[in-house]
């Protein structure tokens, strides 16, 4: 089996040869390169050359487009920091949406418009070539929350849940119809799996999660299933209030950052949910060594069981030492489902 | 309900104008600005602290609570002024560390402090050490508050110490710092004075810093 058929084997419920491995990497494979990160995540063919070498050098089963939240929030024409060797950063002082009123005037970016989305396409484009049909490719999208808090600002999101839901409701749907069509893009270029990042929905609590954000983290899960692609969701932070959510939402991998225990993911999420994580990338992975690491990605797969994809909680830290990352492959290699 | 109480509840409920108006009516009443401070505004975010601590509130009942006693103290502050039997619980600079765009967790600590009876210079995220410098010299600031959510800024705390200590004024303000990936032993290991957990610790380390010095 190579890498694409063993993820497709795990999505379809078919035992794979062994569990397959998709840890995040971004500024990690961008130093493994040299190349600085302004350009990873400007430039998709210094991204593909990355993606490329770290999938190959340490045999992840997939290669990702996923560089930073902020590409759908530049094609709107929000103010974005540069930084020569950090991911780029929203400024939410001069948020976008600042003025809830100019809501009602922002269209949805061509994808193929020669922003920072359609750089994004074209990675996913050169990333099927280039894997030859032997990794998965991953496109991305931002989830409701986490893009609606890039337009609007966090802190002032937080707060409109309470202030103005009306608000909340147009624009989740406008970001939900700017994603769809973003990951159509990706999905015609040759993306097989879009990952839904919704970094921001781990802070919103049980209660408001389910009013509001869950609705439409299911339309969007629906709507990528519909154009013929899986689904990885990844929340950033602690979930663990609403596990149980995240499992109803039909998601083919729920990919779980460390704060919640993946013996909790499992218990309300039922055994069918396929589950990936969830090392904590500082302590575990960047930290430990190659004995620990593999001793932390085993208790991974302990509490998740058979239906289990092997990687860390959140992106792997730039510094990581690579034996590390290795014994974490060298896990998953070894172990059957 | 006591006026006080009515405060507490707007404030734990995140109603800014309620809070406002309470706050108001209770002056009218005669009650002095400074008696509404240790009688609803500290107690309400104690307990805003204590429900966030036990997953009962998340950060959008939290930003509006503190909203809502802002919307009192906002009233208050320009009332406390040649007020001789208070005295301000101490002046904190505050801001998040070069490099790192992080700000919520910085904002609650801040409103937490606030309403606790501090004077707040916020200095934003992004912050270079020049500008904490600049602001303890300018303020007369007692503690320097920073917070850092990203490994890869944590190490910019102890540039911030370190610029204070170049500019001789370490002997004058305590250095406090907090955020997810920072521990106490971290805080030790940079020579920090204290660290925080959270946001209620972070009030409990910086009244004790202010008695310490
Ligand atoms: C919101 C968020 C963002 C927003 C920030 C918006 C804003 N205005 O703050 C945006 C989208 C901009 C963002 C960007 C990035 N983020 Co971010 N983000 C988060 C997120 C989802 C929540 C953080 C948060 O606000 N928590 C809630 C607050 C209340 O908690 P807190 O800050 O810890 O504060 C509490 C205590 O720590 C303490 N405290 C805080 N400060 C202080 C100070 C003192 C003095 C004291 C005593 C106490 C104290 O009191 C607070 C209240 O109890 C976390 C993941 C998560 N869910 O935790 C990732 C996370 C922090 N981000 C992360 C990363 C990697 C990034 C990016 C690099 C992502 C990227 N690849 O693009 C960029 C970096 C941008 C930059 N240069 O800073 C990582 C950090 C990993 C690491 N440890 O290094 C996290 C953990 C996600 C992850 N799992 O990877 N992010």
């Amino acid at each position: 089996m190579n890498g694409r058929e063993r993820v497709i084997a795990m999505l379809q419920g078919q035992p794979p040869d062994h569990l397959p491995v998709m840890p995040i990497t971004m500024m990690f494979a961008s130093d493994l390169i040299g190349a600085r990160y302004l350009d990873y995540a400007t430039d998709f063919r210094v991204l593909a050359e990355a993606q490329m070498r770290v999938a190959e050098g340490f045999q992840f089963d997939y290669v990702s487009v996923i560089s930073d939240p902020g590409c759908e929030a530049a094609d709107l024409g929000a103010s974005i920091k540069f930084f020569p060797d950090q991911p780029p950063a929203i400024d939410e002082e001069n948020a976008l949406l600042a003025d809830k009123s100019k809501l009602s005037a922002l269209e949805i970016p061509d994808p193929a418009g020669g922003g920072r989305m359609a750089n994004r396409v074209k990675g996913a484009r050169l990333l099927k070539e280039q894997s030859h049909g032997e990794k998965i490719v991953e496109g991305w999208i931002e989830g409701p929350c986490a893009e609606a808090a890039d337009l609007r600002g966090i802190n002032a999101l937080m707060m409109d849940f309470f202030d103005d839901p009306e608000f909340i409701a147009g624009l989740f749907t406008f970001v939900l119809e700017m994603e769809v069509a973003f990951a159509k893009a990706q999905v015609d270029a040759g993306a097989e799996l879009i990952g839904i990042g919704d970094a921001a929905a781990s802070l919103v609590g049980p209660k408001i999660y389910q009013e509001f954000v869950w609705p439409f983290e299911k339309k969007m899960v629906d709507r990528v299933h519909a154009l013929g692609a899986s689904v990885r969701l990844h929340i950033c932070g602690n979930t663990r209030q609403i596990l149980d959510g995240i499992g109803r939402l039909g998601c083919d991998i729920v990919d779980l950052d460390w704060p919640a225990p993946v013996a909790e993911a499992r218990a309300a999420m039922g055994p069918g949910q396929a589950l990936l994580g969830n090392l904590d990338p500082v302590r575990d992975l960047r930290n430990g060594t190659p004995e620990s690491v593999y001793a932390a990605a085993a208790e991974c797969h302990r509490q998740a069981g058979p239906r289990f994809i092997v990687g860390a909680g959140c992106e792997v830290v730039r510094d990581t030492p690579p034996a590390n990352l290795a014994a974490l492959v060298r896990y998953g290699m070894e172990h059957q489902a | 309900m006591s006026i006080f109480d009515e405060l507490q509840q707007a404030i734990i409920d995140g109603k800014a104008p309620v809070a406002k108006e309470v706050t108001e009516r209770a002056l009218g009443e005669g009650v002095r600005p400074a008696e509404l401070f240790p009688n609803a505004i500290v107690p309400a975010m104690n307990e805003v602290g204590r429900r966030m601590r036990d997953c009962e509130f998340f950060i959008p009942e939290v930003l509006i609570a503190a909203r809502a006693a802002r919307a009192a103290t906002d009233i208050l502050r320009p009332l406390l002024v040649g007020d001789e039997e208070v005295r301000s619980a101490g002046t904190v600079v505050c801001g998040t560390v070069k490099g790192d765009l992080h700000d919520i967790g910085k904002n609650i600590v801040a409103m937490m402090l606030e309403s606790a009876g501090f004077q707040i210079v916020d200095l934003g995220v992004d912050v270079p050490p020049e500008k904490v410098v600049a602001a303890v010299r300018e303020h007369g600031a007692n503690v320097v508050a920073m917070s850092a959510l990203l490994t890869t800024t944590m190490v910019n705390m102890k540039a911030v110490i370190d610029a204070l200590a170049a500019a001789g004024l370490r002997d004058q303000v305590k250095v406090m710092v907090g955020g997810a990936p920072v521990t106490e032993s971290w805080a030790q290991s940079i020579g920090a004075d204290g660290y925080g957990k959270d946001a209620s610790a972070a009030v409990e380390t910086a009244r004790s810093l202010v008695a310490a010095a």
